[in-house]
């Protein structure tokens, strides 16, 4: 930790751990709807769809808390100066936890907007957009009075005013549900695949060049061609979202040819991390933190490259829109690309600014493997269950709860994974709260 | 590459996606209105997606596709289990899912906001969204069609003679209904095409044929399928 004003990104995500550990507590509870009978009058109070509305804006809320604590962190570096204003900064961190902490109690008493993933009643979406422009007057005033630009900030702050410009089209009423699920794509389709990705590809590109010691000219080169990739392949591959709601035909072929192409920039993302951890200038002190940066590539790839194109093209996606197929490919593909980030932000930054140069990472490696391997197992059998799901409902036509009956034993074997899930993550957690300096080798 | 052609590479791939994206945006709005019937889209039917999202229902079911799997997709609901399915299943989800594994949360709805709901359903499901989902698409027999050909091992075109309401009218050696005259040896010297051109518009082959069009009540594979069946009769 070079700057002062960098360890309020600590407080960011100290906050977010808790969170991500509480939304996992929830997706077992989710889990076990599907496997066992709920009784009536338990359904009557506390509903598959309360829970579920949790479980998502939990991600939601921990993530941004994560991006939001990586770029307090970056900023400083970058820049070469000290945070705008730290009072700012505690104040957004402090109303958007309040505002989060609010809209999940009021969902236990029905206060919600109703549309999926943006559950939050208007009224709390008005104090988020003032969190928001808080912590972008804050960052962007930071870079402003610093006037020491460089591919990493710009990256960063134009994927943050993207993030929050799209935040505004999921707030009003939309009498047309064609209308309305056409603009909820631009927050959720175009916030994942693409604002979310610039910021992550830009604190990703920081973190990898200040491990590696690879010259920022070569790391912010092959940043552009990958936000311009992701760019090229995400904005028009909102398409894929486009196929059933009852848009124009040609989105089938806009959204088929161009999500085809997704996968290309988050390939390229892992043979330059290759690349740039083969041709690495510094010594590998924290192997843990390396170990994150690779796995987060890969799994990036796998979980959304991979399961993204399986049932991307209209024909697939005919039989798998809108089954656990879909599921399969969510868990993969968040926690691959922005889980495992957050994670990697976290044991990049946590360390030092608890002044540890080298810290003891036994327990920090059970958590990865643990959580990578029970993440792994779980999008395998989601992804069966959306098979079965696929074919005895939608090809044999054979009725939803039919369906339903056979993957029941999936979503049981999908709940033991997410138990050994959770696992690894306290374990991940309890370390990043305790991180202790190795013992010198001998 | 320099970090240069790098930038224009970011540059020139980001605006060229924007503008198709952006254009196609326009056109989607321009055509809307046509694929969603818009000009159907009445107050009541919005006072029922204020319903629909004020108990949350989103979560659970799916409507084209998008929300909760926990429950069936909603698109093409009136088709799967009529209007007074849906007035049942919204008004005592505790007596119609008490032998299901998986509940219906009981919401206490009024009865303006089941009318309004259903309004809202019935809407939804005329929209043009390139048929799906595939199991209630108008390429298939009906639920209870398929069920009858699985279980009581009759012919499609049985099925669909049995559950679309011919037999009100017409009767079979001796069973249905006398008002239209039995259709025991309709398949005597008549074709299947020209029974199914004959269903679909009666009135067009005989002036004086009472028998109404049975061109919305039947989907193009349930007029082949009884077509088949009637020509069968000899």
């Amino acid at each position: 930790m070079e700057y002062r004003s960098q360890k309020i990104a600590y407080w960011y995500f100290a906050a977010a751990l808790p969170l991500f550990v509480l939304q996992v507590v929830v997706g077992l509870w989710l889990a076990a709807n599907y496997t066992f009978t709920i009784p009536q009058s338990i359904v009557n109070v506390f509903p598959f769809s309360t829970a579920r509305a949790f479980h998502t804006n939990l991600l939601v809320l921990w993530m941004l808390l994560g991006f939001m604590g990586g770029t307090y962190y970056i900023i400083p570096e970058e820049t070469k100066s000290e945070i705008y204003s730290t009072g700012l900064a505690w104040f957004q961190l402090i109303a958007l936890l309040v505002t989060g902490v609010t809209a999940l109690v009021g969902f236990l008493f029905g206060w919600t907007q109703g549309r999926p993933l943006l559950e939050i009643p208007m009224a709390l979406d008005f104090v988020v957009v003032i969190g928001a422009l808080v912590f972008l007057f804050n960052v962007g005033m930071t870079m402003l009075k610093a006037k020491n630009w460089t591919a990493i900030q710009g990256t960063l702050l134009g994927g943050l005013v993207f993030l929050a410009l799209l935040y505004l089209l999921g707030i009003p009423f939309y009498r047309n549900l064609v209308i309305d699920w056409y603009y909820w794509w631009w927050v959720i389709h175009l916030w994942v695949e693409g604002a979310w990705e610039l910021v992550t590809a830009s604190i990703f590109a920081f973190v990898l060049m200040k491990l590696t010691g690879v010259e920022r000219q070569v790391v912010e080169k092959w940043l552009y061609v990958e936000i311009g990739l992701f760019l090229f392949t995400g904005l028009a591959g909102t398409g894929h979202h486009y196929y059933w709601i009852g848009a124009p035909r040609y989105w089938l072929w806009v959204g088929g040819i161009f999500s085809a192409l997704e996968p290309l920039p988050i390939l390229l993302m892992v043979f330059d991390t290759m690349h740039h951890v083969k041709e690495r200038k510094e010594k590998i002190v924290n192997p843990l933190t390396w170990t994150y940066a690779i796995g987060c590539a890969v799994m990036h790839f796998i979980g959304a490259g991979v399961w993204g194109f399986l049932h991307t093209l209209p024909q697939i996606n005919y039989y798998t829109h809108g089954s656990q197929v879909t599921v399969s490919h969510g868990h993969l593909a968040f926690f691959g690309a922005y889980a495992l980030l957050n994670l990697m932000t976290f044991y990049y930054a946590m360390p030092k600014m608890k002044g540890i140069a080298a810290y003891d990472d036994r327990l920090g490696k059970i958590g990865f493997w643990t959580m990578c391997s029970a993440m792994m197992i779980m999008g395998l059998t989601f992804g069966v269950a959306g098979v079965l799901q696929s074919y005895i409902e939608r090809v044999l036509g054979m009725g939803y709860m039919v369906a339903q009956g056979y993957m029941r034993l999936w979503m049981g074997v999908t709940m033991v994974a997410g138990v050994f899930f959770l696992g690894g993550l306290l374990t991940t957690v309890v370390d990043l709260f305790t991180l202790r300096p190795a013992k010198v080798q001998a | 590459m320099t970090k240069k052609i790098a930038f224009w590479i970011f540059l020139i791939g980001t605006l060229s996606s924007a503008a198709l994206f952006l254009g196609a945006t326009y056109d989607t709005h321009r055509q809307v209105g046509t694929l969603a019937n818009v000009d159907k889209l009445s107050d009541q039917v919005v006072a029922g997606k204020r319903a629909f999202e004020k108990y949350n229902c989103n979560d659970c079911h799916t409507i084209l596709g998008f929300g909760g799997y926990y429950a069936p997709d909603l698109t093409k609901v009136v088709r799967r289990v009529g209007e007074e399915g849906i007035r049942y299943r919204l008004k005592s989800p505790e007596v119609a899912f008490a032998n299901s594994p998986r509940k219906m949360p009981q919401q206490n709805l009024s009865g303006q906001e089941i009318t309004d709901l259903v309004a809202f359903f019935s809407w939804v499901g005329e929209i043009n969204n390139n048929d799906w989902p595939p199991q209630d698409s108008k390429k298939r027999l009906s639920r209870g069609e398929q069920m009858m050909v699985a279980k009581v091992g009759v012919s499609p075109g049985a099925a669909v003679f049995q559950t679309k309401g011919c037999m009100n009218c017409h009767a079979l050696h001796g069973t249905g209904g006398t008002f239209g005259p039995p259709l025991d040896l309709v398949g005597r010297g008549k074709t299947i095409e020209e029974i199914e051109h004959y269903i679909q518009n009666p009135g067009g082959v005989n002036p004086k044929a009472k028998m109404p069009p049975q061109k919305d009540n039947l989907s193009q594979r349930e007029l082949e399928e009884v077509a088949r069946f009637l020509a069968t009769q000899k």
